[in-house]
């Protein structure tokens, strides 16, 4: 294989295995913009407090960062239902969301990041587990263990969260409650019951996607704020509200912007993520996955 | 067992805006009772009442569900829905971005529908077997009359024992308007419903109401006890069949 062929692979690989990560940061605005009609701008800054919390437990106690991810969703969740019972009373009762609800996101974004730097500084922290370092080689493909672990658990937590959506009762009511409120308390569902859930869902995944964050790199507070446009960019790309289609678009983006990096540079990356975006929303103003 | 609904005197309207004036109505076991009326004249605030999206600001609601009497008024809308009550709304009210299948299942929402899910799945399908052809299809992008179909689809989904539909003539062709009007009436004898149905046709309407009630200006003006009662009124002979 020639070292351009060889390139090229180990950048599509490690594009997929980025793109899955991605696909765990997106999927909790997928569910709060996508199916709620909730802008919720903080979701990074969450991932972040994720991030943080990995990092304490880690360092403190030597706990594995998956595992405190997985154990930070209850709380997260919680969290979440209470910010959603919060922005209800406060902005959606009254109709006054989508302005005022913006600000209230953008205010959580800042007191997150703010809280974070005033207790760990500007200093990147990160954790430390035996899986952190090794690499498989495949030829000229290398797959680093860090990112394989991430890849993996996003795309479980995908599979989980979308027989959720697909299978059971309050799922199919979340897919819903943005269409017609009114026809889903005929369903016998109370809308504000069902957003409360559903928000304290897309919150959790800020727990787990936190923690894959910190193993793939050393993370600062106002890290979160590189996300921002990206992953707003992958649920409009998949389709609002698909998580299939976060899925494949985020992984489209990782590969686009692993190539780009390799080839011409990682500062070209950005302006790919968005240049694919432009042109699936020419192309297919629905997103790739969008139910039109 | 047997449910009914009765609403007694019953005052409501939005804001200052007063539209039912004293309007009483009684819905017996397994009776199919019409609700006629042209347009503005307070069909649909009475029904909305009688969901509880419109709080009435005097009178009672009742509802008869398997022998046990509920008190309608202050109850939620998804409340009455658990008590057995389905409402096939103005306009449908589909989620036009679920498929068909997806529509159904939602109906099923009711703890208490959920276990006849399957019984009530196949039955919808063999009555509507155009649902089962399209069951993967969005519901927004099917044609009036199966948007129609499966608003009564969905509605049978949650196994009420009270079925309340509101103009389901309006925009079909009046092909569609008969079989739906023919299918309203299968479906009661099937799951030994008692309906109330909002309408204007009143041709239609009659053809498988036992009993009928005329609002006008917010008022109970005429009821009909029987359909020969309800062709014999003026009051309908004038406004709804032009003699």
């Amino acid at each position: 294989m020639g070292q351009f062929a060889g390139l090229l692979l180990d950048s599509i690989v490690s594009g997929v295995l980025v793109g899955g990560f991605y696909a765990a940061m997106a999927v909790g605005i997928s569910i709060a913009f996508g199916m709620l009609g909730i802008s919720n701008i903080a979701h990074p800054a969450l991932i972040l407090l994720g991030s943080f919390i990995a990092y304490v437990l880690n360092s403190q106690f030597g706990w594995d960062p998956i595992l405190v991810g997985v154990l930070a969703t209850v709380p997260f969740y919680f969290l979440g239902t209470l910010l959603y019972s919060a922005y209800e009373i406060a902005f959606e009762r009254r109709g006054t969301q989508l302005i005022r609800g913006l600000a209230f996101f953008f205010g959580l974004l800042f007191i997150t990041e703010v809280g974070l730097q005033l207790v760990f500084g500007v200093d990147y922290r990160l954790v430390e587990t035996p899986y952190i370092g090794p690499s498989y080689n495949i030829g000229p493909v290398s797959l680093p263990v860090r990112m394989l672990i991430p890849f993996l658990a996003s795309v479980l937590l995908l599979i989980g969260l979308q027989v959720f959506f697909m299978r059971t009762f309050t799922g199919r009511a979340i897919m819903a409650v943005a269409q017609d409120k009114f026809a889903l308390q005929l369903m016998g569902a109370a809308p504000v019951r069902v957003k409360r859930i559903a928000f304290g869902l897309s919150t959790a995944t800020a727990a787990m996607a936190g923690a894959f964050l910190i193993i793939l790199q050393p993370v600062e507070p106002s890290m979160g704020r590189d996300y921002i446009g990206r992953i707003f960019a992958i649920c409009v790309l998949g389709g609002i509200g698909s998580l299939p289609g976060t899925f494949v678009a985020a992984v489209i983006v990782g590969v686009a912007e692993s190539i780009t990096a390799t080839f011409y540079g990682p500062s070209w990356s950005p302006a790919i993520a968005f240049g694919f975006l432009l042109i699936a929303l020419v192309v297919r103003p629905a997103g790739l996955f969008g139910r039109a | 067992m047997a449910s009914s609904i009765r609403v007694d005197n019953i005052y409501a309207g939005y804001g200052s805006v007063r539209v039912l004036h004293n309007v009483s109505l009684n819905v017996a076991p397994r009776e199919t009772v019409t609700l006629l009326g042209t347009n503005g004249n307070g069909k649909s605030t009475l029904i909305k009442t009688i969901m509880g999206v419109v709080r009435p600001t005097s009178g009672r609601i009742v509802a008869t569900i398997d022998g046990k009497d509920y008190d309608l008024i202050g109850k939620e809308t998804e409340e009455i829905i658990d008590l057995g009550v389905a409402l096939v709304p103005e306009g449908r009210r589909l989620f036009p971005r679920l498929t068909v299948e997806e529509n159904l299942l939602l109906g099923a929402y009711r703890p208490t529908a959920r276990a006849r899910l399957k019984d009530n799945m196949a039955y919808c399908y063999e009555a509507f077997p155009r649902l089962a052809e399209r069951r993967s299809q969005l519901a927004g992008t099917m044609s009036g009359g199966e948007q129609q179909m499966l608003a009564l689809g969905r509605a049978l989904m949650s196994a009420p024992s009270i079925l309340i539909v509101d103009e389901p003539s309006v925009g079909l062709a009046p092909l569609f308007v008969s079989r739906t009007i023919d299918m309203i009436a299968q479906l009661k004898e099937r799951y030994h419903l008692t309906v109330l149905m909002a309408e204007q046709n009143f041709t239609q309407a009659m053809r498988i109401a036992d009993k009928g009630y005329v609002i006008v200006h917010g008022e109970i003006a005429f009821r009909g006890d029987s359909p020969e009662e309800m062709q014999r009124s003026d009051l309908i002979r004038q406004h709804y069949l032009g003699m």
